[in-house]
């Protein structure tokens, strides 16, 4: 019972719904329009890095967000100008290698006073304005059997703001897929040539499609660092490859995909954590080990996936990227 | 051949003199106090950067020439070559630690502790057989049923993420070391080295040789430039593709083992995600010198590893990675078909 306790908290958790989100923008960028983003988690680095620096140096909520989300939107120009003239595999090669970057620049010690190298931004430094904002009481409060704190970081006002975020952006991709707009892009990701012999500006269109993929990105980024903290090594390649993983298993190119996947890849990978730590004895598999044992199948799940069901749970075996 | 080589020398001695323009410059904004002898220390630094550049692009070189290759006869980015590079490290140690070793899942231990050398070459042959395992039950399979190349590549994204976990499950968070032995450093001239550095850069050019003369001189070796060139062309005038392949992920599996192995020397110690973190230079290195391009990998290898090096003298040396990946982002703008790569439409 508490295993599924747990694995229910996790399917609610913001951090589940701030991963939603960036697999929304993913989608945006593979689903819709086919292009190869390996580098979401760096968007959402630079997205945590502006709100919180914003709000460090004293400036008000809302301009903090905005400063995280242009961070994202000029990474995508910077990363777009080159590479989106250039074959598919170029764009995941740069903007993996553009991620690692922003990690490498966040965690440098040279900027130590700003980022606050590899150890990163503490929570408390830049929570407070928006854990201000909250009409739960700040207290614990039961509902149902979750219990979380009323405010305070991963609170039922965080829960509440990320899935009212989710759905607003799941809304936005549904009407984007569905307009004139997403049927260019849509056929972009079928045959770029045939959309350009029409005198559409394809590098124009997929530089729209980076760049609203990389700002929701940036949205879930700080949602995630709301509930977290502003950690250059936990937006690795890992994430974005989790990601990548969650996307394809709910299912690219669909408008509850992304949430469905991301739903899905959390609570279970919270299930195989807890089954193994009940049922196989510890000499044989040490708790330290679960971690990176459950993320071997992540990795397997992820071949298995792209192999035999490409279009995951709820996707449309004619709507693929590849 | 011979362009490489020309290629290589021309860039080589332009970033030379780039750098000991820099080097002058800076010298020269500095006080009129400072005394000549820090100058000269200057140098040696430079020197002295130069030269690690120099040994870490060649064993980059080790691990990135059959990402190369692979990229050229089979059209994949192989993310999961990293992993290769660590696997072969950490089957070494396994092989050759005192200590008491297990497999995962397996709860008895056992302790093996051959000599180094022979631990060494044996590990290099278990990776080069666990590149043919991965062929023949993954790559090949997927070739056959068709299977696209961007799939591929994602497939080759989870198989990451698998052994890099696993290689954690397996042998811990903690970086380990091949040898327990110090090598102590030699003072040549301005260059400071230990000898076991100079016997690794010894093996990685024989073998980097190596590569060379097979894929000059051999009928395997043509015929792999062949497939590499035009794979429907290759099995139109007789060559089994396939084999041809298989060969290239063993051969690939094989010299990313030895890299791992120099590195793990190099560097003292191997963690679980020290190829990974090597990946995205392989790529850097495999673009820079031209994506498929059987010497492009050698030069461009050699270029990221004097770069990031020779960085470290006036940038702080946690950033002397993404100094490399920001030199590939910077070529991609300028010659998307890297130094070598023929000119052709990429997009």
């Amino acid at each position: 019972m508490d295993i599924l306790f747990d694995v229910l908290r996790t399917a609610i958790a913001p951090s589940t719904a701030a991963f939603a989100l960036a697999a929304i923008g993913l989608n945006f960028h593979f689903g819709l329009t086919g292009l190869l983003n390996m580098g979401q988690a760096g968007f959402m680095l630079l997205g945590m890095y502006g709100f919180a620096i914003s709000i460090q140096q004293g400036w008000p909520i809302w301009i903090a967000i905005l400063v995280g989300l242009a961070a994202a939107a000029v990474f995508a120009v910077l990363l777009g100008w080159p590479t989106l003239k250039l074959r598919g595999d170029y764009l995941a090669i740069v903007t993996i290698a553009a991620a690692e970057m922003v990690r490498f620049l966040g965690r440098s010690q040279s900027l130590q006073g700003l980022t606050g190298a590899s150890s990163g931004i503490r929570g408390s430094d830049y929570k407070a304005p928006f854990e201000e904002l909250s009409p739960f009481p700040d207290a614990i409060v039961n509902i149902g059997p979750f219990s979380m704190h009323g405010s305070r970081s991963s609170s039922w006002w965080l829960t509440a703001v990320t899935w009212g975020i989710v759905l607003l952006c799941a809304g936005l991709f549904w009407r984007l897929a569905n307009s004139p707009w997403g049927r260019v892009l849509k056929g972009i990701r079928e045959d770029e040539d045939a959309v350009r012999s029409l005198g559409k500006n394809v590098y124009s269109y997929k530089m729209q499609a980076l760049i609203i993929g990389g700002v929701i990105g940036a949205l879930g980024g700080i949602t995630w660092a709301l509930g977290n903290s502003v950690q250059p090594d936990s937006m690795g390649r890992p994430t974005t490859f989790w990601l990548w993983t969650l996307l394809l298993l709910g299912g690219a190119a669909t408008v509850f995909g992304p949430v469905l996947g991301s739903i899905l890849f959390w609570s279970s990978l919270t299930l195989v954590k807890s089954l193994a730590s009940a049922f196989i004895p510890s000499d044989v598999l040490a708790p330290t080990e679960l971690e990176p044992f459950s993320l071997v199948l992540v990795g397997v799940t992820l071949m298995l996936l792209v192999v035999f069901r490409p279009q995951g749970v709820l996707g449309n075996k004619k709507e693929l990227a590849f | 051949m011979l362009r490489a080589a020309l290629v290589f020398v021309v860039a080589a001695v332009g970033i030379t003199a780039i750098l000991s323009m820099g080097g002058t410059a800076e010298a020269a904004t500095e006080t009129e106090a400072v005394t000549t002898v820090a100058t000269t220390g200057g140098t040696n630094l430079l020197i002295q950067n130069l030269f690690n550049g120099i040994v870490f692009g060649l064993l980059l070189a080790l691990a990135s020439v059959g990402l190369s290759l692979i990229y050229g006869t089979t059209g994949l980015s192989n993310f999961a070559h990293g992993e290769m590079v660590t696997f072969g490290a950490m089957i070494t140690y396994f092989l050759a630690t005192p200590q008491a070793v297990s497999f995962p899942l397996l709860p008895f231990e056992f302790t093996i502790a051959w000599p180094f050398w022979i631990a060494a070459p044996v590990g290099i042959a278990i990776a080069t057989f666990f590149g043919w395992v991965q062929d023949k039950i993954i790559w090949s399979q997927l070739r056959r049923r068709r299977v696209a190349m961007i799939q591929q590549m994602i497939v080759s994204i989870g198989l990451s993420l698998a052994l890099v976990n696993f290689i954690q499950w397996w042998m811990g968070g903690r970086p380990v070391r091949l040898v327990t032995s110090i090598d102590p450093r030699v003072q040549y001239g301005p260059i400071s080295v230990g000898n076991v550095t100079l016997i690794s850069m010894a093996i990685a050019i024989v073998a980097l040789l190596g590569v060379a003369f097979f894929l000059q001189r051999t009928r395997l070796g043509r015929a792999t430039r062949a497939v590499s060139d035009n794979p429907a062309l290759a099995s139109a005038s007789g060559i089994k593709v396939d084999s041809i392949i298989r060969i290239v992920w063993m051969m690939a599996a094989g010299l990313a083992a030895l890299g791992g192995i120099l590195l793990a020397l190099y560097q003292q110690g191997i963690g679980f995600d020290d190829g990974t973190k090597l990946l995205m230079m392989m790529f850097a290195a495999v673009t820079l010198g031209g994506l498929g391009h059987p010497y492009g990998a050698l030069v461009g290898s050699l270029i990221i590893g004097v770069v990031a090096e020779v960085s470290t003298v006036w940038l702080p040396p946690d950033l002397k990675f993404a100094t490399a990946l920001g030199i590939l982002i910077i070529v991609l703008l300028v010659r998307p078909q890297g130094i070598l790569g023929k000119a052709e439409r990429v997009g």
